[in-house]
């Protein structure tokens, strides 16, 4: 027997949450394409995609609110790991899949649908998957790259941290979460100020408004690459915290 | 099978549940946990299972620390708690689910076991099933698991009158010499035939331990007409029939074990009783 990882009993991990989870999943992913088939504003559609997946992200462990449930499901005859990698399988994975085909199916059902009733001939527009998009900044043409592999790993990255979130906190996983994140970015905002007043001494503010703003190129070449490496090298930190705190939950 | 060593265990700083804590349970034996409420019953099981970590000492399950929570230790427990769990599957969506994880597992006999508690549709939904019938469900796939360790909490509660004889043959027919059940009881009567170990916790630690057969060579249990007192009386109450009595067995007379009467006269003089086992 393998009593790390055995790909059979991630199988049947993962049988078990579509078998318990099988009408809201069907529910949910019909409103999902109801949404996607009425929103047409990329910005929005990236806002639900972020807003959805920490929901689910941040309920993946929501069994553990309710004592014989958290009993039942740490009493599953799986390694930790087994159980946590299913969670980052389905919370990351699965729901950023399922969220981009309902996205092609809802945007498809739209406009066609669209199409008939207004007797239209717009083109089936998926702004999701163009890899540049343009906008204006302050009257300024800003062509900005992107890929779907980095809305991705930005997705994931949410999704880690709502993850630990998930079973960090036994009860009000999504608000407990948000406020770590408040607390730990007022945190970093105040050593930041910190080390600007020990590297530069002090500095006052005469305005309403002040922008700071550094670049790390400016003061070490690659420094934006190395800040990305180490942005998404906290997805497995997330996720290597969250299978200790797994490994370590009591019911 | 189960050796436990000098466990601390406590939900609160302030309060320790369980302190220095020993025990050691052999299999092939159904095993009677007693003691008053909050004693720490459920929580020795849990500990048992690794749902709960000791703040000191040692416990070994079947040669694993259940801390681990490893698939073959979990593999080999099933644990049926008091409260059981809101799962919205089908009873036969729940034995396709998680009937895999068991190795052991016998379809066959969870099938039979429903069937002798007259629960013929398998296509119900366990979330919408009575408190009774789910534990009938529960009850039933944890004998059919086979696994070698079963823990069961307050198993009766919730059990109509006919099913607790169902249940009393269900679990006595299951119950071989590889298997070892705990059972966590306040309902004495209702498995006064079926347990053949009696385990009682007063004060969070185990005070008694004893296996049937002991009990009944050093312990008599009498019913006597009248108040016959005298030195080898441990504990006596009235009641309708008599005057119930628990005598040190001096004679090697042979009695019928009463629980309830054991756990009461444990109560009344721990110290005797404990000096006459050790």
């Amino acid at each position: 027997m393998n009593t790390t990882f055995s790909f059979n009993r991630l199988g049947l991990l993962i049988k078990r949450y579509f078998a318990e989870n099988k009408q809201r999943e069907l529910s949910f992913w019909g409103i999902v394409i109801v949404v996607f088939m009425l929103m047409h504003d990329i910005t929005a559609i990236g806002m639900f995609f972020y807003i959805s997946g920490f929901i689910f992200a941040a309920r993946m462990f929501k069994i553990f609110s309710y004592t014989p449930g958290g009993m039942h499901y740490l009493l599953i005859p799986a390694t930790h790991l087994e159980k946590l990698v299913t969670a980052i399988l389905l919370s990351t994975v699965y729901f950023f899949i399922m969220l981009l085909v309902s996205y092609s199916i809802g945007n498809t059902l739209g406009t066609t649908l669209g199409n008939l009733i207004f007797n239209m001939q717009n083109p089936v527009s998926l702004d999701l998957f163009q890899l540049e998009s343009i906008s204006k900044v302050w009257g300024t043409r800003v062509i900005s790259q992107r890929s779907l592999i980095s809305i991705f790993l930005n997705f994931a990255l949410i999704q880690s941290i709502f993850l630990l979130g998930s079973v960090y906190f036994k009860k009000n996983a999504i608000g407990r979460t948000f406020l770590t994140i408040i607390f730990f970015t007022i945190l970093i905002g105040l050593l930041e100020i910190l080390i600007l007043r020990v590297t530069f001494g002090s500095f006052s503010i005469t305005g309403q408004n002040m922008n700071l703003y550094i670049s790390g190129d400016n003061l070490f070449p690659g420094f934006e690459q190395a800040g990305k490496i180490v942005k998404y090298l906290m997805i497995p930190f997330f996720w290597v915290v969250a299978y200790f705190r797994l490994t370590e939950k009591q019911v | 099978m189960i050796d436990i060593k000098n466990v601390d265990f406590s939900y609160s700083r302030n309060a320790k549940l369980l302190s220095g804590l020993s025990l050691k349970l052999e299999t092939g034996r159904i095993h009677g946990l007693l003691g008053k409420n909050g004693e720490g019953k459920s929580t020795l099981l849990k500990l048992i299972s690794g749902l709960v970590f000791p703040i000191h000492g040692n416990i070994d399950v079947m040669g694993f620390n259940p801390q681990k929570r490893t698939p073959e230790m979990l593999q080999d427990i099933f644990f049926l708690p008091e409260e059981l769990p809101q799962l919205p599957l089908s009873i036969k969506n729940y034995e396709e689910v998680y009937a895999p994880f068991y190795p052991n597992f016998s379809a066959e006999q969870f099938n039979s076991y429903l069937k002798e508690f007259e629960i013929d549709d398998k296509k119900a939904m366990l979330n919408k099933l009575s408190h009774g019938q789910k534990k009938k469900v529960f009850v039933s796939f944890g004998l059919a698991t086979n696994t070698k360790l079963l823990l069961m909490d307050e198993p009766t509660n919730g059990l109509d009158i006919p099913s607790k004889g169902q249940f009393r043959r269900m679990v006595a027919s299951a119950v071989d010499e590889s298997r070892c059940l705990i059972i966590s009881t306040h309902q004495v009567r209702d498995l006064d035939s079926l347990i053949d170990s009696i385990m009682i916790m007063d004060e969070h630690e185990i005070v008694f331990n004893e296996p049937n057969e002991n009990i009944t060579k050093k312990l008599l249990f009498k019913v006597v007409d009248h108040n016959e007192t005298d030195e080898s009386v441990i504990y006596s109450e009235e009641s309708m029939r008599g005057l119930y009595q628990v005598r040190e067995n001096t004679t090697g007379e042979e009695s019928k074990l009463d629980i309830e009467l054991l756990f009461n006269a444990v109560f009344t003089d721990k110290k005797r009783i404990m000096n006459l086992f050790n």
